[in-house]
């Protein structure tokens, strides 16, 4: 039986029993000596945090773990092993996807975990990643200096999402753009949104031609696993194709690139020690991971009531799971806010649970999901997207190191370092001039 | 492009102009009263409506032309920012405030932090029952019984000028006295009533003067949030003897005449047995607290405001001088058009769809009674103030709302079961004491030299959506 509220919104089956009247939600009221006058709302959502949230998140993680933001109307989670708690809580919490985020729900269906679509990504990066790191280092090599954050990291990452939908140069130059469209409109801000579901329409359109063509001619790329696709009411369509690339992750091979070479320059004698020995540059991408994820935070939202970190989290509440404060979390990393490639205690191993392996943590990079859905990886599926992101990065970088030498910043610039360049976008180096010499 | 580069690298340059972007408090322009920002549009033709305007200074002195464009393109608009939903026309804030089973007044707000649990947190059959525990107080005969005495603390307070020796409140010169009202009477004048309505004794009224002062300005994790917690606590510690020795013997109100009305609010409290136990010091203190900020601030801000208004609006403030029994109009028409709540929160139950807006249980779903004041399917003309307007319901204030002969009630008390169970008692403050007011003053006028100016540096200041902080009025002395 179909209930109707009294304000006509009909109440789903099953639903109002045991719902009626709440009582107390939380005893919210603080007392004298918990007052969280460290900090203010405002500068959670202020440039300065935009610019480096660091400072910020270190007050709440140190003062207020669970920080009840009244402005923003959320819960900032910001200690390791709560940000963890919540991630490996799918009972409790939901992830809304970027769909919902961007106001399209339900404009495809998402078709991330199937497996040819898992596969055509991994193939693509694992087989193209060198060719085209090598194509960018010749392209800025003969001039002795480049910006390593566009001519190399968003270059790199953009490349490959192109190869992964096998497009071909003429086509290149529009989908590059629908694509980073599509990605920047998961905002808060109204223009860059519509901007956005207005590029989700047109890559639909854009690549509806070419899912066709694939279904009668398959190859080996992501366009060919989705055309394949069979789902409830029919093949996978163009939207489904575009609702699985928006919610694939499209910042940390580019954030955190540019955030890597960023830490190495700033380091000159880590990086020395990466020169020296190549099995740090995988050490370094993993530092990389921890000490400045691209992705600060993931959003979970309460499935009901319930009780955590000392506070009623009430049905739908938000809770803003910074990765960012967790990686920077002094219980669980020494000297968490230096860049150590190769620090003993994060993990070196692909985590087998949520982000620890060997009893050891590792970085947390929201993007990339949890580490591994399979430890032990069956043969026919490729390896995590954590671990596919790593190697993609260790790869680039190896190529950019043995094709020059002598990387420095460039002289004369601004330092170069990371910041969202809108609030809420990934954080990352926007600009990183440097000069070499080709080997 | 670089050869090997089938795009273009500036497909990553930043696209916009950042200046005057500082994050979510961003630089907006301050407009010419009554005109938005132009925000950017939609492709169709849509004003599009940037979340970090309710942040801003302009929205703060000029939030009318920003709730039109909500009312009229986003009626219910999901900010992404702030993760809340607004509702603002008058209609369905209306059918979501009698509904408080879909929309449930658990409050994702920040009083509660100071204020502690009040009935605010609750719906249903707890809700009613507390708020029946004071609510009975502030209504019907009791309150008519208590006019004498809200009269007798006007003429005390007004009284006093004469001996106020601080040129900030009052000052004389040339048979002219100038007051700044706030501080000479509104701001402590409904502080006072509420005390005596409470049962606290006079000797503590300038502790709970203060005690009040600062809860209210540590609200909302404010920089003075940590002395908005000492505060309250200082309340508790003091109601708790006061509990103690009224749970023993309870004291009364009592009429111009001596005669006991009833027990005070605290004797009640103190001797409530309610779910099979007696309330806790720390209930009756959040209770004390809440109606204290319920029936200070906005008051305070409603005597201002009606103040003001009507002394831009000479030809209003004769007619009421000539009609004493407009005076109620005036009261009701200023809460439409500038009142001392912007909203209520609320959470839906369940999953709802409103104007084509899934909003997900749990959601926090602010209801913009600010808006609804001024929603043009209701109230024609809404930015003018006009005592006199036939859409305005200015009778008896009902919890069903008013909806009878084109009368519609303003919402700044809102309606249904969590209507304000002060506005009865809150209208009369205002009304009585203005009634005592007027006959001090003689030949009142605004002393807009010492007003707070807009941002020509000549008009004054639009009321925006706080109250007026100081109104400072020249009249005759006799």
């Amino acid at each position: 039986m179909t209930v109707i509220g009294a304000n006509g919104v009909a109440i789903p089956e099953g639903t109002h029993g045991d719902a009626g009247f709440r009582t107390y939600e939380v005893f919210q009221r603080e007392r004298v000596g918990q007052s969280t006058a460290k900090i203010k709302p405002a500068q959670l959502v202020s440039r300065e945090f935009a610019d480096n949230p660091y400072p910020l998140l270190a007050v709440l993680r140190e003062n207020y773990p669970c920080y009840r933001d009244w402005l923003n109307n959320c819960f900032w989670i910001t200690r390791y092993n709560d940000v963890t708690s919540v991630f490996t809580d799918d009972a409790n919490f939901e992830t809304r996807s970027k769909a919902w985020h961007l106001g399209i729900e339900g404009f495809g269906t998402d078709l991330r975990a199937a497996l040819p679509v898992l596969t055509a990504q991994a193939n693509a990066w694992d087989l193209n990643i060198r060719r085209l790191a090598e194509a960018a280092v010749a392209d800025f090599a003969p001039r002795g200096e480049a910006d390593l954050a566009t001519e190399f990291a968003a270059r790199l990452n953009m490349q490959l999402w192109l190869a992964m939908l096998d497009v071909t140069e003429e086509d290149a130059p529009l989908i590059a753009a629908l694509l980073w469209r599509l990605h920047r409109g998961v905002s808060w801000d109204p223009r860059i949104c519509l901007d956005g579901i207005a590029a989700a329409e047109e890559l639909a359109a854009c690549l509806a031609p070419l899912l066709d063509a694939r279904r009668s001619v398959p190859g080996g790329d992501l366009i060919s696993a989705v055309a394949g696709l069979e789902l409830a009411d029919g093949p996978a369509e163009p939207k489904d194709l575009v609702a699985t690339l928006l919610e694939m992750d499209f910042e940390t091979l580019h954030g955190a690139l540019a955030n890597l070479w960023l830490a190495l320059l700033n380091d000159p004698e880590g990086f020395e020690k990466v020169c020296a020995d190549r099995r740090y540059v995988k050490l370094a991408v993993l530092e990389t991971f921890r000490h400045s994820t691209p992705v600060l935070a993931a959003p979970r939202f309460a499935r009901h009531e319930v009780e955590r970190f000392g506070r009623l989290i009430p049905k739908g509440g938000l809770l803003l799971c910074s990765a960012a404060a967790a990686n920077r979390d002094p219980r669980i990393f020494a000297d968490p806010d230096r860049f150590i490639a190769g620090r003993k205690d994060v993990c070196h191993r692909e985590a087998r649970g949520q982000y620890r392996a060997d009893g050891l943590a590792m970085g947390m990079t929201p993007g990339l999901g949890s580490p591994t859905a399979h430890p032990a990886v069956p043969e026919d599926r490729p390896r995590s997207l954590y671990a596919l992101t790593r190697d993609t990065l260790v790869t680039a970088s190896n190529t950019l190191l043995e094709a020059v030498d002598q990387i420095a910043l460039a002289d004369g610039v601004e330092r170069p370092r990371a910041v969202c360049r809108r609030l809420g976008e990934m954080h990352t180096c926007w600009r990183l001039p440097v000069r070499f010499r080709i080997r | 492009m670089a050869t090997g580069c089938p795009f273009t690298l500036d497909i990553f340059a930043e696209p916009e102009d950042r200046s005057g972007d500082t994050g979510a408090q961003f630089d907006f322009p301050l407009m010419p009263e009554g005109q938005a920002f132009d925000m950017g549009h939609a492709p169709d033709g849509r004003p599009l409506f940037d979340p970090r305007i309710l942040q801003s200074a302009e929205f703060f002195r000029n939030p009318y032309p920003y709730y039109r464009i909500l009312r009229d393109h986003y009626p219910v608009y999901h900010d992404r920012l702030h993760n809340t939903y607004y509702v603002t026309r008058y209609e369905d804030i209306t059918r979501c405030y009698f509904d408080d089973e879909g929309f449930n007044t658990i409050p994702k707000g920040s009083s509660s932090g100071v204020l502690g649990n009040t009935q605010l947190e609750l719906s249903g059959v707890e809700h009613r029952r507390r708020r029946n525990l004071y609510g009975q107080h502030l209504v019907g005969q009791s309150l008519k019984n208590r006019i004498p005495a809200i009269q007798r603390q006007a003429r005390e307070m007004i009284g006093a000028w004469d001996g106020i020796n601080d040129t900030a409140v009052v000052s004389e010169s040339d048979g002219v006295r100038t007051v700044e009202l706030g501080m000479a009477f509104a701001n402590e004048f409904p502080i006072r009533v509420v005390c005596e309505v409470l049962g606290f004794p006079k000797e503590a009224q300038d502790d709970f003067y203060y005690w009040y002062n600062s809860m209210m300005s540590g609200l909302g994790g404010s920089e003075t949030h940590q002395q908005g917690l000492e505060a309250r606590q200082h309340l508790e510690d003091y109601v708790e003897g006061i509990v103690e020795a009224r749970r023993k013997q309870p004291t009364y109100l009592y009429d111009e005449a001596g005669d006991p009305i009833s027990k005070d609010i605290i004797s009640k409290l103190s001797e409530t047995n309610l779910d099979v136990d007696y309330l806790s010091t720390e209930e009756i203190t959040s209770n004390i607290a809440l109606v204290v900020g319920g029936g200070g601030e906005t008051t305070r801000g409603a005597i201002l405001n009606m103040w003001y208004l009507l002394l831009l609006h000479p030809e209003q403030f004769e007619a009421v001088r000539n009609d004493d029994s407009l005076w109620d109009a005036a009261f009701h028409e200023t809460l439409r058009h500038s009142s001392s709540i912007g909203g209520q929160p609320r959470h839906n139950t369940y999953d709802v769809v409103m104007h084509g807006v899934k909003v997900p249980a749990g959601s926090l779903m602010e209801m913009v009674d600010f808006s609804a004041n001024h929603d043009e399917r209701v109230f024609k003309d809404p930015e003018m103030l006009t005592i006199f307007r036939d859409d305005l319901s200015t009778g008896k204030i009902l919890r069903s709302g008013y909806n009878k002969n084109g009368r519609r009630n303003h919402m700044a008390f809102g309606v249904g079961p969590h209507l304000c169970p002060g506005a009865w008692i809150s209208h009369q403050e205002a009304v009585e004491g203005s009634r005592i007011l007027l006959k001090h003053l003689k030949n009142p006028r605004i002393n807009v030299e010492r007003m707070a100016k807009d941002i020509d540096g000549v008009g004054l200041r639009p009321l925006g959506i706080v109250s007026v902080r100081e109104l400072h009025l020249d009249y005759d002395l006799p």
